[in-house]
Parts: structure tokens; C-alpha cells; sequence
């Protein structure tokens, strides 16, 4: 009963986190731009909170964040819900099976998860897209996002390592 | 590994992962979609709460700019005064309404929707946003959407409460449009290049064009999609496309597309959706 109380409030302050950051992150001029771009903070909810969690609730809030950037951009489920469902899940998996969920490994799990989704991003929206000079959006752009986003999961990582200190159940 | 499939965890996320794929079908081609209208239903409030509060706060500008706009703001409190009757809760909002007064005066025919920016997202890079008015305000996909001193884009994509606006910085958007004072006529549409610096392309313009610096780009309104003669912009620069061999100017929006909050829709105008012959389009 216990466990099932902690777990409901640690998923409650997961809904919290991405409730306050979505406002943070899509609310007009809150954020200044750093180089022409700001992080994408829910990307680091999901990346962060996956590496705690379970295969299932990991992808869970995968798809919630996915379903917030993408629909944040235009009305379509898309690109990021479809990746952060298969990252989170396969690192839910990883974390609690293959791999200790240490800072070292969070770190290196981070760069190649925000490197690979922006990549990606970049692929699918610009470069298969056909839009010009992709590369300087790339380089004016992408670049300072990619490097936001990852600097910024470090204080997520952070306050989600807490959460599940306080609130986990005790796995 | 065999232990996740025996789980039936890898089931799990294979099906889930399979309706979000149809999902993402589905919402991509189906307009006003049921998936995106309950999301954006469900953020509407919170957006709204958060634009409104942040508006009040301003939006961290230096210490010299907000000299500047509170020394221009006292002027032209002071010269409002003098003029109006000082109830300030009518004059906030009519201070917004009054950019598009002109406008409307101008042209009766114009049906405006005046609308505030609820949020812009990080990962846009072309500067388009999400107004708080939708297709309950008669506004739909392809209305053109005013700034106080033009034309800034288009509604791309409208639900209920909300609606999206594709700015001219995009490079989705192809307007024609034609110099006022040479009668050069191009497509005006964005590119990653110019998009930083708020400023925007009238492209494919003739080897023998007459386009230079201060000339004003409005709309031709052939197409029935925007009605003709809307500003667009001035041109600030000329340039050589060397990848599609064709002259194009630069040009910079009367208003500042990257801060905008104050925005109007027109919903209806004379001769919307009609094709205009070529011969009216000339006489532009």
C-alpha cells in the first residue's frame, strides 16, 4: 500500500515537472534565446526520468512529452513522440537490466539520446524536406539547441534523481 | 533480453508503438483532428494564465531599452490624455484594437479578428505561433493574419480555440507580391537565412528586374488567397541566387515578426478565393 502511495506522488511530481516546464518552454519570450535558440526541456524530462524508471512507465512519459513537443509545433503527433517512446523504453530496459543508472552513464546516454533526436530532427524536417541552407540553421539553430538541451538535463537528472529518492520505492 | 519478451513488455511497447505511428498518420492528415484539439484544449488555460502573466512582466529587455519604451510610452500616455477620457481598463483594450482601426477603415470589406499571441514554441524556428482564437471566431486555414503595419503570415492550421500562424519568415510560405514602385512582380518567402534578422525573400524576380533598397513589397492578391496591396515589407538588399539562377530582394516587415503579441486575422474580404485574370493583376 505504501509503495503504491509513494509511486502515485512520484508520478504526480513527474506531472508536475512537465506541466511547469511546458509553460516554461512555450510561453512567449520567458526564456531568453541563447544563440538563436532555446532548450527543449521537455526532451530532458523524458531522457532524465527514463533512466529512474521502469521499461512501461518510462515509455509513458515518453509519449507525454513527445505528445507536447510535437503538438507544440503543429497539430500532429510526430517525430518526437515516436522516438522518445522507443528511447525511454529502451532505456528504462537498459537502466534496470544492462547498465547502472550512475551520473557517468547518464551523461553519455544523454549526449547520444539528444545528439540522435536532433539529428534526426534536423533529417526529417530540413534535409529530406528539401528546405535551403539548412546548414545554417543548423549551425545558428540546432547546434545551440542540441548544447541547451543537454546542459539543462543536468539539473533535471538531478531533481528527477531526487523525486525518486524521496518518492521511489525503495528498488 | 528473453526475459522482456517473456514479460510481455516488448508486446506492450511494440502495440503502443504501433497505434502512435497510426496516430501520426492520422493527425497529419486529418485537420482539426480529435488528438490535437483535446491536447490543445487541455493547455489552452494554462497557456493563456502563463502569456497573460508574462506580459505583465515584460520580457527582459536591457535597462536602456526599457528607458527608451517607458520614455515613449510616457509620451504617448501624455498625449492620450489629453485626448481621451482616462478609464484604463476601456483604454488597455482599446490600445489593442486601435492598430488594426486603420485598417479596418480602410478597407470595410476586411472582416478582422483581433488576436494575441498564447505561445511560441522553442522549437520553431521560423518564428511562427499560436494565436488564442480558432475556427469558433470564423477564423481557418489560409486567412491571412495582420501585424500593426502588415501582412506577418498566415493561419496554417486552426482548431476550436486556438490557431497556428506560418510567419512570412518561413519558407512554407509563397505570397506573390509586387513592388509598388517598379511594378517587379515575385513570390515573397522565407528562408534560414534571413529569418534571424526578421527579415524575409521576394524571390524569383526577372534578370531585368528594377527592384532596389526602400522599395515597398505588397501583396498582387491574384491569387484570392491574400487580398492584393497589403504591405509586406521594404526592401533592405538585392542578392543573386546562383542555385536557381534568379535575382531576389531582401526584405524586412514593418513589424518585428520575432516579438510580436498583437495580432488580427482577416477572415473575409472582397474577392477572396476568386482568381483575378492576369490583366487585373497588371494594373496592381
Amino acid at each position: 500500500m505504501k509503495e503504491r502511495s509513494s509511486s502515485f506522488f512520484r508520478y504526480l511530481a513527474y506531472a508536475m515537472e512537465i506541466i511547469l516546464l511546458f509553460v516554461l518552454g512555450s510561453t512567449p519570450h520567458l526564456l531568453p534565446d541563447i544563440f538563436g535558440a532555446k532548450p527543449t526541456l521537455l526532451l530532458c524530462v523524458a531522457l532524465t526520468a527514463a533512466i529512474f524508471e521502469r521499461e512501461i512507465p518510462a515509455m509513458v512519459i515518453g509519449i507525454v512529452c513527445g505528445v507536447l513537443i510535437d503538438l507544440g509545433y503543429s497539430n500532429s503527433i510526430g517525430l518526437f513522440t515516436i522516438a522518445l517512446t522507443v528511447v525511454c523504453f529502451v532505456v528504462g530496459y537498459a537502466a534496470n537490466n544492462l547498465v547502472m543508472a550512475t551520473f557517468p552513464n547518464f551523461l553519455l546516454y544523454a549526449l547520444v539520446s539528444v545528439g540522435g533526436m536532433f539529428m534526426l530532427y534536423f533529417l526529417v524536417r530540413f534535409v529530406w524536406a528539401g528546405v535551403d541552407d539548412y546548414g545554417t540553421y543548423f549551425m545558428n539553430h540546432l547546434l545551440s539547441r542540441m548544447i541547451q538541451t543537454y546542459i539543462c538535463s543536468i539539473p533535471i537528472y538531478f531533481l528527477n534523481r531526487f523525486i525518486w529518492h524521496t518518492l521511489g520505492n525503495g528498488e | 533480453m528473453k526475459e522482456l519478451w517473456e514479460s510481455g513488455k516488448i508486446r506492450i511497447f511494440l502495440s503502443v508503438l504501433l497505434v502512435l505511428v497510426m496516430l501520426s498518420i492520422f493527425t497529419r492528415n486529418v485537420e482539426n483532428n480529435v488528438i490535437s484539439s483535446s491536447v490543445n484544449s487541455l493547455t489552452y488555460g494554462l497557456s493563456k494564465v502563463s502569456a497573460a502573466a508574462k506580459e505583465k512582466t515584460g520580457d527582459g529587455m536591457s535597462y536602456d531599452e526599457l528607458k527608451e519604451e517607458y520614455d515613449a510610452v510616457l509620451d504617448a500616455n501624455r498625449e492620450l490624455r489629453a485626448r481621451l477620457v482616462d478609464y484604463y481598463d476601456v483604454k488597455e483594450e482599446n490600445a489593442r484594437l486601435w492598430k488594426f482601426y486603420e485598417l479596418k477603415k480602410e478597407h470595410k470589406d476586411y472582416q478582422l479578428v483581433p488576436a494575441t499571441v498564447l505561445r511560441r514554441d522553442s522549437n520553431d524556428e521560423f518564428y511562427s505561433f499560436t494565436i488564442d482564437k480558432g475556427t469558433a471566431s470564423d477564423i481557418s486555414t489560409g486567412d491571412p493574419v495582420m501585424g500593426e503595419n502588415g501582412l506577418i503570415g498566415y493561419i496554417s492550421e486552426a482548431d476550436a480555440n486556438t490557431a497556428r500562424v506560418t510567419t512570412v519568415l518561413s519558407p512554407q510560405s509563397g505570397i506573390g507580391a509586387v513592388d509598388k514602385a517598379t511594378k517587379d512582380t515575385g513570390i515573397v518567402t522565407g528562408s534560414a537565412k534571413f529569418a534571424d534578422r526578421n527579415r524575409t525573400m521576394f524571390a524569383k524576380l526577372k534578370s531585368e528586374h528594377k527592384v532596389k533598397e526602400g522599395d515597398i513589397i505588397t501583396t498582387t492578391g491574384i491569387s484570392g488567397i491574400y487580398p492584393k496591396n497589403l504591405v509586406v515589407g521594404e526592401v533592405r538588399d538585392i542578392g543573386y541566387d546562383t542555385y536557381d539562377t534568379s535575382y531576389y530582394a531582401v526584405v524586412e516587415p514593418y513589424d518585428d515578426i520575432r516579438r510580436i503579441r498583437d495580432v488580427a486575422v482577416i477572415t473575409s474580404f472582397d474577392g477572396q478565393g476568386e482568381i483575378l485574370t492576369r490583366t487585373q493583376g497588371d494594373e496592381e
